[in-house]
């Protein structure tokens, strides 16, 4: 452990604003050599203001950056990598289409006589990958991998520029269990050759697991810095502000009778002979990996996406396939995987956007009804609690956990009796997280039925009256609430992927 | 490959030209021989590519039949082909025609200069080259049969400036900035009006060759001077929209002279809407063109210019013209 | 409760903020405000009654077809085809009138001639799957290709009923009267109807609106025929000014009314647009266009100014965007 006097990076005091608004005030954070200091706080606490100020894109107002000891001003991106500063973003800095190795060398590529240097390029690249232990085709396009390898391309890269000090924003995101455990193997790897880094995850178990300490952000302000041992409820207290005395509160309504029935979906290279039914008062759960088929088959039910065989039913009635105005009709209601990119229009506004799905049930032949989707609209983010100014405002302006209540509200508004969630909390705060759970007890304790895709074992886990299985497009196997534990998922959701898994 | 690619584009694109060519003679009454012939005159066994600037405008499908009849009657082939105003089409046009082999190429440039470069491979393959209408700039072809653009500028000068009695103020419409039509029709007319000190050009603005913007450029320049009394516009369609924004004032407080005697050109000029427009004889001028492309496949020696008469045509004279 | 923030603006607003609110909304307004200004100061003819009435009608075409491509831009496409269609709706009933039909039939062909137009590039967008620029281009070229063959290349005379287009009612020019009964339809349709707001959600995110039971491609193929139908109305009053169809009217017409769609504010990435900025739009290329006439400009230097003003344009509009 090599533990200088001075702290790598220490920002004391920096404040920010955004014209009216306080984005930072007054934070204190120090990174030191061979620590990882964990970054918690909810969306808007101002972890992503903070991490751009020490990556160089947004300069403090107040307060000071130390690097080594010595006041330093970061007033670019170039300026925090001469500093031998390097972000890892949430979203990626690869170009698909180039290999591996010209997306490490990318910048710096080297040449001869203005021609790329192929081998130079190859050996840079090599001795980047070595540095974590990575081993990958140098001359595979990046496109090609998986998300986890890219990530772990792009830490190459940012390290092979003799980075000292690494943010990983949310790496651990859009990971596998496995892919988390290969990422936290090469952040051991530099911790052990003494890089400094911050790492902000939404996820309280991987704190333990990877930090040494951690800062805690609420409204822009610095709350405290505990050790990363910290118990997850009192890290829940410290970042919302108040304890959470349940985080799963999954309350059992009676069933009632069948309301979806799927049987024998199938549909080539995605799922196969998937059968499944859901009752009134009932949430089912659907674990399993990633391209276990969780997400396919979901989409499949709700119309989205077509399939070959098969039948879905909801109440008895079949729902025609590939059409999701049918679905929707019958009662069927999609919150999909990805709410930026499938869920909502970001440019429109939250009353367009609640009333998507109800535009021409609710119209006078072709005149749409817009007082009344405004009426509709200001119930419903009344009744499910969004918080926002004005029914007019842009989705894009509401935080991550309202913008999905957003998505549950256009299917509140639908009627819809038959709730398809796919990874319904994904980037949502643990306060919203929990509030989307009551909006999954209502909708039970109303009579309505709710399939819960999740790649968060405990979500399902604490979530779920039923859990099923996936593995290689197929239903595995079924656990009762009761019966089911992390270990008993999961052996089972790898049971079979070696043999059937489909691509 | 390449070769095929590019002969399958030939192909393709001979057969739309003869798809257009047939049906652009349905329209056509007087064209019933015509058509029957573009498949039958092999007889002379010469083929003659005339590449025209663009089949758009009536004045270059006038020429096309006059070229038409021409070879028909001396039994040659004419393959005609559109390079719809663009410059570089044209330029793969003629690669094609030297490629094949033709025995003579008429061309109609769309842009002088650009027509040198365009001019080259057919010359380099020894096949002769008359120029119609417009001139090729900077290349020598073996002949160029245009009317004369000057001397039609001047006519019209002429013309307006009789109607107009020797005094008032003028505007002018000119065509697409640039072309040759534009720029020999306009010196032509400054010539001509400057031998009249009372006439006054107040503005002279573009609108393109086009009659909708003739009629917009014209209610422009209109409110802008509102004491004009004579309009020449560079050819008959902008002349024509020129005389829809002057409705009744035309050929009664404004004197519009037009420019190629189009149909509507002509029709206007009968009405007595339109003063004069300058007839170019756009059907002698294919058939010139033709007859010289012949001479040339007979290794005759021709003039460097051939010109062909244009003809003021006014009330007096119109009806020979129609 | 959650401490979630929601968005930075305060409930209560000054006067200034609303100022900054009502700019930015009509960012194309003062736009042509500046026109106008700048053009009265430059020349006395500009603002008077028969001058503005002239910019109308020149305006006229350009805005029918801008009003037609709005709909395709609010829905994320761009229809190329535009100015094709118009001629070969204008030639078409031209055609169908010189066939001994009466003349109010080829006024009803002719639109009906551009829906069909515009149908066939919509299915083709819709169901072919085709970017809906290479199914608008390929009909660019089709349309007036049959332009030419129907016309044989000669202008058609047109009938008094469509003659009619390009007289006057109680003084108002009659192209002035038709493109604001088009922008009443436009913005009625675009802000009202069912159809007109599921086009925002198709542009602002296909998928979404897709998953929310909207029947994207029956709308897809719907706004291309609508804006074919709009382009024959465009097609139908240019002919009517000039009482003759011309084969090669409006060509480049279309580059004209995507930008009268931009400079009105909408953006070519979808779910954006509204009929009010197309209309003003339209009316800065036209009092632009009437301008420089009257100023007497070069003619070399007039497309130089032209393109500038509209780069200018736009450029204001995504600077006043990022800052707002």
């Amino acid at each position: 452990m090599t533990t200088s006097e001075h702290p790598l990076l220490q920002l004391k005091g920096v404040g920010k604003r955004f014209g009216g608004v306080v984005a930072l005030r007054d934070v204190d954070l120090s990174v030191r050599a061979g620590q990882v200091q964990v970054l918690l706080g909810e969306n808007g606490a101002g972890k992503s203001t903070l991490v751009k100020m020490i990556a160089g894109v947004h300069e403090p107002d107040t307060g000071s950056i130390e690097i080594d000891g010595r006041p330093v001003r970061i007033t670019s991106t170039r300026d925090a990598e001469s500093h031998g500063i390097a972000t890892i973003h949430q979203e990626l800095n690869l170009v698909p289409t180039l290999s591996v190795a010209e997306n490490i060398t990318l910048g710096r590529t080297p040449s001869r006589l203005g021609l790329v240097d192929r081998r130079g390029m190859r050996k840079l690249a090599q001795e980047a990958l070595d540095r974590i232990g990575l081993s990958v085709d140098l001359d595979r396009k990046v496109g090609t991998l998986g998300i986890a390898r890219q990530q772990l391309v792009e830490i190459a890269k940012a390290l092979s520029v003799d980075a000292r000090i690494l943010i990983l924003d949310e790496p651990t995101a859009a990971l596998t269990r496995t892919e988390i455990a290969q990422l936290f193997t090469v952040v051991n790897q530099l911790r052990d050759h003494g890089v400094g880094m911050v790492f902000i995850s939404h996820h309280l178990d991987e704190i333990a697991e990877i930090g040494d300490t951690v800062t805690v952000l609420r409204d822009g302000a610095f709350v405290d810095e505990v050790p990363a041992s910290t118990p997850e409820p009192e890290l829940i207290r410290l970042m919302v502000g108040r304890s959470i005395e349940q985080l799963f509160p999954r309350r059992r309504p009676d069933l009632g009778e069948v309301l979806l029935q799927v049987k024998g979906l199938s549909s080539e290279g995605r799922f196969d002979d998937v059968s499944l039914q859901v009752r009134r008062g009932e949430v089912v759960g659907l674990a399993g990996l990633v391209g276990a088929g969780r997400t396919e088959l979901l989409r499949a039910i709700s119309g989205a996406d077509n399939y070959d065989s098969g039948t879905v039913a909801v109440g008895g009635r079949q729902v025609p396939r590939h059409d999701v105005a049918a679905g929707v009709a019958l009662g069927l209601g999609h919150v999909p995987e990805d709410r930026k990119t499938q869920g909502l229009v970001l440019g429109a506004s939250v009353e367009d956007n609640v009333g998507y799905a109800t535009l021409r049930s609710h119209a006078r032949g072709p005149l749409a009804d817009l007082a009344g989707q405004r009426r509709r609209a200001h119930q419903v983010s009344e009744q499910l609690r969004i918080r926002l100014n004005d029914v007019r405002q842009p989705v894009r302006s509401l935080s991550g956990g309202n913008q999905q209540k957003v998505v549950f509200g256009r299917w509140t508004l639908a009627g819809s009796q038959v709730l398809l969630l796919d990874e319904p909390t994904r980037g949502v705060d643990v306060g919203a997280k929990v509030e989307i759970y009551e909006l999954i007890n209502a909708v039970t304790e109303a009579g309505g039925a709710v399939l819960l895709a999740s790649s968060e074992l405990p979500e399902v886990l604490g979530m779920s009256d039923r859990i099923l299985v996936m593995a290689g497009g197929r239903i595995v196997g079924e656990l009762t609430a009761d019966e089911a534990t992390q270990d008993s998922v999961m052996s089972l959701a790898v049971k079979e992927v070696e043999s059937t898994r489909v691509h | 490959m390449n070769s095929i690619t590019r002969r399958s584009l030939a192909l393709s694109l001979a057969g739309v030209l003869a798809l257009a060519t047939t049906a652009c003679n349905r329209g056509d009454d007087a064209a019933d021989d015509g058509a029957g012939a573009t498949s039958g005159g092999g007889e002379g066994g010469q083929t003659i590519t005339l590449a025209v600037s663009t089949l758009n405008n009536p004045f270059f499908i006038t020429l096309r039949d006059g070229a038409q009849e021409a070879a028909d009657a001396a039994g040659a082939t004419l393959e005609v082909v559109d390079a719809q105003n663009d410059a570089a089409t044209q330029q793969n046009q003629l690669a094609n025609a030297a490629t094949q082999g033709v025995d003579a190429v008429i061309i109609n440039p769309v842009d002088s200069e650009a027509a040198a470069a365009a001019v080259t491979p057919v010359l380099d393959g020894d096949i002769p080259v008359i120029a119609v209408d417009r001139s090729v700039e900077g290349k020598d072809v073996n002949s160029t049969v245009s009317s004369d653009n000057v001397a039609g500028g001047k006519q019209a000068a002429e013309a307006l400036a009789e109607a107009m009695g020797g005094k008032g103020k003028v505007i002018v419409l000119q065509g697409v900035a640039g072309t040759s039509a534009s720029r020999d029709r306009g010196k032509g007319f400054e010539e001509g009006i400057a031998a009249f000190p009372d006439i006054e050009v107040v503005a002279m603005q573009p609108a393109n060759f086009d009659r909708a913007q003739g009629l917009d450029v014209a209610t422009n320049l209109l409110e802008s001077n509102a004491d004009v009394t004579g309009i020449f516009a560079e050819n008959d369609e902008m002349a024509l929209g020129a005389l829809q924004a002057l409705g009744d004032r035309a050929g009664q407080d404004v004197f519009v002279v037009g420019f190629d005697g189009t149909e509507d050109g002509l029709k206007a000029v009968a009405d007595g809407t339109m003063v004069a427009t300058i007839a170019q004889q756009p059907a002698e001028l294919g058939k010139v063109a033709v007859e010289q492309a012949l001479k040339a496949i007979n290794g005759e020696e021709l003039p460097a210019q051939q010109p062909v008469e244009v003809v003021t045509v006014t009330e007096d004279n119109v009806a020979d013209f129609q | 409760m959650s401490t979630e923030t929601t968005t930075p603006a305060k409930p209560a607003r000054t006067s200034r903020q609303r100022l900054g609110q009502f700019l930015s909304d009509n960012g194309a307004l003062v736009g042509l405000v500046v026109v106008v200004v700048a053009m009265f100061i430059a020349t006395p003819d500009f603002l008077t009654t028969t001058n503005l009435l002239n910019v109308g009608v020149q305006a006229a075409v350009v805005a029918i077809l801008a009003f037609g491509m709005t709909y395709v831009i609010v829905a994320a496409g761009i229809d190329l085809s535009v100015g094709s269609v118009a001629a070969l709706s204008a030639v078409s009933a031209g055609w169908i009138v010189g066939q001994g039909m009466p003349g109010a039939l080829g006024l009803v062909a002719g639109p009906l001639v551009g829906l069909l137009a515009g149908l066939l590039s919509g299915l083709a967008t819709a169901y072919g799957k085709l970017p809906s620029f290479i199914a608008t281009l390929a009909m660019l070229s089709v349309a007036r290709g049959l332009t030419l063959v129907i016309s044989g290349g000669r202008p058609q005379s047109m009938p008094d009923e469509i003659s009619w287009l390009g007289s006057r009612v109680l003084g108002v020019p009659v192209p002035i009267l038709v493109t604001l009964v088009m922008f009443a339809i436009t913005a009625f349709v675009l802000n009202r109807t069912v159809f007109g707001r599921s086009l925002y959600a198709v542009g602002g995110n296909e998928e979404a609106a897709r998953l929310s039971g909207l029947a994207v491609k029956k709308l897809t193929a719907a706004v291309f025929a609508l804006s074919g139908l709009y382009a024959g109305i465009a097609g139908m009053v240019l002919a009517g000014r000039l009482s003759s169809a011309q084969p090669q009217a409006a060509v480049g017409y279309e580059l004209d009314a995507i930008a009268a769609v931009v400079i009105g504010g909408a953006s070519l990435s979808g779910g954006q647009g509204r009929a009010t900025g197309t209309l003003i739009g339209a009316l800065v290329l036209a009092v632009i266009r009437n301008g420089l006439n009257l100023l007497n400009v070069s003619s070399f230097w007039q497309q130089v100014v032209i393109g500038l003003v509209i780069a200018l344009a736009v450029g204001i509009d995504v600077l006043r965007r990022k800052t707002s």
